[in-house]
């Protein structure tokens, strides 16, 4: 049964780079957010398994968002995939339940590792 | 000729911003040994004679500091990277690096800062677009003796259109705004236009 997957960024651009670096053998059915409003009014709405989560973003960032997930106690896997890559916010994000985290622009390669490590493919 | 960008082609030079002002704070950050907050930059593209009177209010009340560097890449894309400074702000940041209080130490700091800012944030925007670039020594071109505005028509009179990038940040004790203008010719905009319209297609 495909994956319900949510991407999660401000940017179209960025939106498609995640949606083009998943592998074929990846099944999934995508959903897209512009901001993390958007995405927890999805969360909440429905089963997600995997969130590609963008950190800045206008209206509630990507650390809102996480934070929200925990307090609500949502069931997601999370994986950060940022422009801001200080080790400081790696560090925030792991502490906040991120699953991994990802520099921009996504390399497909690495992305593929991730899934792989948590069976996702 | 058109100066405009498309929605499609603004998205995409802002998520490639986006990605450069990344490595540029991580590398702020480093430098300055402390975390730096990271807020979405505002980039618009202006003609760059309407660009010192956007920033005479916002800086000729107050001392400003004006930094310059020039960059040149393949395929036509050169231009010039100026990072604008509040001198009041920049006070605070000299402390915080244990710079002298004097005037030269002052501007020896705003030169590191500004070559730190530029450079990373010119050299990750080349990489995303296949590019790679030389710069020249930043100098300061303003400081507390000269008036900044005159100094910016001066310069921006020899190009004929800014981006510019709005730049907030925010250290974990201190606010530090500067704003970043990249002065570049119009056939660099094509260029850019070019570059850009490959990657919406490439996704």
């Amino acid at each position: 049964m495909a994956l319900p997957v949510l991407i999660c960024d401000d940017s179209l651009l960025a939106r498609k780079q995640v949606r083009k670096s998943l592998p074929e053998s990846f099944d999934a059915d995508i959903l897209t957010a512009g901001n993390g409003v958007e995405a927890l009014t999805i969360l909440r709405g429905q089963e997600i398994g995997l969130v590609f989560l963008d950190l800045t973003m206008p209206e509630l960032d990507g650390i809102g968002v996480l934070e929200a997930i925990k307090q609500d106690g949502l069931d997601c896997f999370v994986i950060v995939i940022s422009a801001d890559i200080q080790p400081e916010m790696q560090k925030r994000v792991t502490e906040l339940g991120a699953l991994a985290f990802i520099h921009k622009p996504v390399n497909p390669e690495k992305l593929v590792v991730i899934l792989k490590q948590y069976g996702l493919i | 000729m058109s100066t405009v960008f498309s929605e499609e082609q603004r998205d995409c030079l802002q998520e490639l911003i986006n990605v450069a002002m990344g490595l540029a704070s991580d590398k702020l950050a480093r430098f300055l040994n402390t975390f730096v907050h990271l807020q979405v930059p505002a980039i618009e593209l202006v003609n760059s004679s309407q660009i010192p009177a956007q920033f005479e209010a916002q800086y000729s009340s107050t001392e400003a500091a004006l930094v310059s560097q020039g960059f040149l890449g393949n395929d036509g894309l050169r231009g010039e990277a100026i990072v604008l400074y509040q001198l009041d702000n920049a006070h605070r940041i000299a402390a915080l690096l244990g710079y002298d209080t004097d005037s030269a130490s002052e501007l020896e700091m705003l030169t590191d800062i500004s070559s730190i800012l530029t450079t990373t944030f010119l050299n990750g925007l080349a990489g995303q677009i296949d590019n790679s670039l030389s710069y020249s020594a930043p100098r300061v071109l303003s400081s507390r003796q000269t008036n900044v505005t005159e100094a910016l028509i001066e310069t921006a009179c020899h190009w004929e259109l800014a981006l510019k990038v709005d730049i907030s940040y925010q250290l974990i004790d201190h606010s530090f705004n500067c704003d970043m203008l990249l002065l570049i010719p119009g056939e660099a905009v094509l260029n850019i236009q070019q570059i850009l319209d490959r990657i919406v297609e490439e996704y």
